[in-house]
């Protein structure tokens, strides 16, 4: 059974966070992220969970990790400079393979930018902005609908994967407002079961991720960010286990990026062949709707991170992706590394989406 | 039971340098919880970063090893997701007070039902000894080379002007007296800070003239002045000697406190 | 009880030498393999602890315990006493 609603974007995510049982946010005031900790704020006491306004975004990051290994289901969302200000504690939640979820409404950046305007800036900052090599799953929601649903599924994610996932939103859509169908029940994952009396961060699984001992349950465990061994105590200066720790964290995620991988293939067949995600991709809906021959392909990435580059192989008959964002072409140079054929990146920034004529003159024009 | 049976003994001999006082405040503090009678699937500890922070993995419960100065943060989150779990942060002065102030005065403010342990040696002992917000005037460390000239921080009026419920100082002399104070805190619902200056004979006495560890700890021992003392000294129109500590019980009051087991 | 230090433990700071209050633990003199200079107990058996422990069936004094910073001052179980048969050559 589902329900229609009419929500803003924000408020879809926090109750995409609500159905997904999430019991903790702690978060900080920042435009255009707010109305998510508002609503969670609202709406989670009245669900025995808890919600707290951190002094800032590094307590609001270390909030969400210690409640994790509590053993809730926990939330943060925030904005450009609360994520820069995450960085450190987002490596921490990926060395120590903690779940949690973080919600960023992308804003017009660098430092305080644009505050009310929509950018997706931070996408390379979301894979990469944390010091170390780690790896971590985001998703990107182009419409209110999948506010919701991405939201619902980060928390699964994060459970499988034992990592920090992101819902990578743009203040476009967190601000939109747009009918909604919402299920009454939504899917749940929960984390593996940690077998007791086994090092707690040792896998045998094919899936590299160890089960969760849980705090509280008597498994005595040792979490910390230092280079750890099977047991979870500090090895820092132990070079092989350094390297098999690293790259289990990240096989561990990019070894599943197929099975995760979440994307639309529209006309396969094309020459020509639109990549977007988020906000940039209702201009290309648009373009597609308004083109008179339906001979423009459209790859719709959700998965931006692992990003599925499997998808850019099924148009065979690519002579050139169009890649519009909201940056000075971020992905675009992700996409650049796996394609042959040319990679025309379509930025803008300033705050609004691109126009259909924009898309349109870039389609047209020969370079 | 007795505190030895907290430690995780296929741990122990532990890292820190002969002399090092945060052992003896680690076995006070461990004391203190063995008299609470609480078990150990029911207890966390959580740190930041320095010497001081390395004790949790020293320790046979959960225990959380964060970044530096976040502890508090972090342990906001596992208190109020579980308040059936006791918390205890240990700490030292530049994981609490410099990088991790704003979240020390939070804590205080919100009065969340924790106890933090500061191990205070007056220096950045794991970085090898550069000033903290807690060097004396006068002191020597290698960010400091002329004697530090920037006021160092009373992290008990911090804590008591913040809101904590329970503040007391002792040192790594007053073994009895701190553990006692330590599990007053840990019974007292709400912010419960518990500063222990030690000696950091390594990074800190090298420097400044504390050729034996027990010629640091003999300092901290007659500088110490007892609370009631200086009490009755300042009634008195005394004057304290600048030198001085004052040590013993500092505040104690029931206000409203967050995240206190239902 | 009987006093002990735990030689792979004790990193010889000589803390215990300061605080007990019968001056069980004298500065050691020679180094271990370890090239630690490990205290010496002195007539350990004065210990409060040593001598009551068992009477009033809880930990006394351990002010020496406590203060060791590397967890190395522990007590032991003794054996009980048996008398010593005492053979006698003529
Ligand atoms: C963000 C960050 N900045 C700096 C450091 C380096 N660092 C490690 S420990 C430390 C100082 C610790 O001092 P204190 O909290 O007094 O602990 P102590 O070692 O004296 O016990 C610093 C600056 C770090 N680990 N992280
Ligand atoms: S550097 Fe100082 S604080 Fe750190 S272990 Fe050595 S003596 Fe202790
Ligand atoms: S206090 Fe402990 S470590 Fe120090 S000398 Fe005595 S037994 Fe050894
Ligand atoms: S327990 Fe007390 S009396 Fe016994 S050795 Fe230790 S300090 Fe001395
Ligand atoms: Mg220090």
């Amino acid at each position: 059974m589902t329900r229609t609603e009419f929500w803003q974007g924000n408020t879809a995510c926090a109750e995409g966070a609500l159905a997904a049982g999430c019991n903790f946010f702690g978060g900080y005031p920042i435009t255009p992220s707010t109305e998510v900790a508002e609503h969670m704020a609202a709406k989670l006491p009245k669900k025995g969970g808890v919600f707290i306004q951190m002094e800032d975004e590094i307590a609001s990051m270390a909030s969400i990790i210690g409640a994790s290994w509590a053993g809730s289901r926990a939330m943060t969302a925030t904005s450009g400079p609360g994520f820069s200000l995450m960085m450190e504690n987002i490596g921490f939640a990926a060395m120590t393979e903690t779940p949690c979820v973080v919600v960023n409404v992308q804003r017009g950046g660098p430092s305080t930018g644009q505050p009310t305007m929509s950018a997706q800036g931070d996408m390379m900052q979301v894979r990469f902005g944390s010091h170390g090599d780690y790896a971590i799953i985001a998703l990107c929601p182009a419409t209110v609908q999948e506010m919701f649903e991405l939201t619902v599924k980060a928390f699964n994610l994060a459970d499988k994967y034992r990592v920090p996932v992101f819902l990578m939103a743009d203040e476009t859509v967190g601000h939109m407002r747009e009918k909604i169908l919402v299920p009454d029940k939504v899917e749940r994952v929960s984390r593996k079961p940690f077998v007791p009396g086994t090092p707690p961060f040792r896998t045998t699984d094919p899936d590299l991720v160890p089960g969760f001992p849980q705090f509280g349950t008597g498994q005595h465990v040792h979490v910390t960010g230092l280079t750890h061994d099977e047991r979870g105590y500090p090895a820092a200066t132990n070079p092989g286990l350094h390297m098999a720790l690293v790259k289990r964290l990240v096989d561990k995620i990019e070894n599943a990026r197929y099975e995760m991988a979440d994307y639309d293939i529209i006309n396969p067949d094309a020459e020509q062949v639109f990549v977007a995600y988020g906000g940039p991709v209702r201009t290309v809906q648009q373009v597609l709707h308004d083109s008179p021959n339906n001979d423009i392909g459209f790859l719709r990435i959700r998965t931006v991170w692992p990003f599925p580059e499997n998808a850019l192989a099924e148009f065979r008959n690519a002579r050139r992706f169009l890649i519009p964002e909201m940056n000075l072409g971020q992905i675009a140079r992700e996409i650049e590394r796996h394609v042959k054929v040319p990679v025309k990146s379509i930025p803008k920034l300033g705050g609004e989406l691109h126009t259909p004529a924009e898309l349109v003159a870039a389609l047209e024009a020969k370079q | 039971m007795s505190f030895d049976d907290w430690y995780r003994q296929d741990r122990l001999p532990h890292i820190y340098c002969a002399g090092c006082g945060n052992g003896t405040i680690i076995n006070c503090t461990l004391a203190a919880i063995d008299q609470m009678g609480w078990k150990k699937e029911e207890t966390v500890f959580v740190s930041g970063i320095g010497c001081s922070s390395r004790a949790p993995g020293y320790i046979l419960t959960d225990s959380l090893h964060t970044t530096h100065g976040r502890a508090l943060a972090f342990a906001t989150g596992v208190k109020m997701a579980n308040r059936d779990l006791h918390v205890v942060v240990f700490t030292g002065d530049g994981d609490l007070a410099a990088i991790g102030g704003n979240h020390f005065i939070h804590a205080c403010r919100r009065n969340i039902d924790i106890t933090v342990v500061c191990m205070n040696n007056q220096i950045y002992g794991m970085t090898g000894g550069q000033g903290s917000p807690t060097t004396p005037k006068g002191c020597l460390s290698s960010t400091t080379p002329y004697g530090c000239t920037e006021t160092p921080f009373d992290l008990c009026e911090l804590a008591t002007a913040a809101g904590a419920n329970y503040v007391a100082r002792w040192t790594s002399y007053h073994v009895k007296e701190l553990e006692k104070a330590v599990k007053v805190g840990l019974e007292t619902p709400g912010f419960s800070f518990i500063e222990a200056l030690v000696q950091c004979p390594t990074a800190f006495g090298r420097r400044n003239k504390f050729r034996q560890v027990a010629d640091h700890v003999e300092y901290l021992k007659v500088h110490s002045l007892l609370r009631a003392k200086r009490d009755r000294m300042l009634e008195a129109g005394e004057h304290i000697p600048e030198d001085m500590f004052v040590v013993g019980e500092l505040t104690r009051r029931n206000r409203p406190a967050m995240g206190v087991k239902p | 009880m009987k006093l002990a230090i735990d030689e792979t433990r004790c990193k010889g700071c000589n803390l215990c030498t300061k605080v007990c209050p019968y001056k069980i633990f004298k500065e050691g003199k020679r180094p271990n393999r370890k090239g630690i200079v490990v205290p010496e107990l002195d007539r350990p058996e004065r210990c409060t602890n040593c001598r009551l422990r068992n009477l009033y069936g809880r930990q006394l004094c351990g002010v020496c315990q406590l203060t060791c910073p590397d967890q190395a001052i522990h007590w032991t179980e003794e054996e009980p006493y048996e008398p010593h048969k005492v053979a006698i050559e003529y």
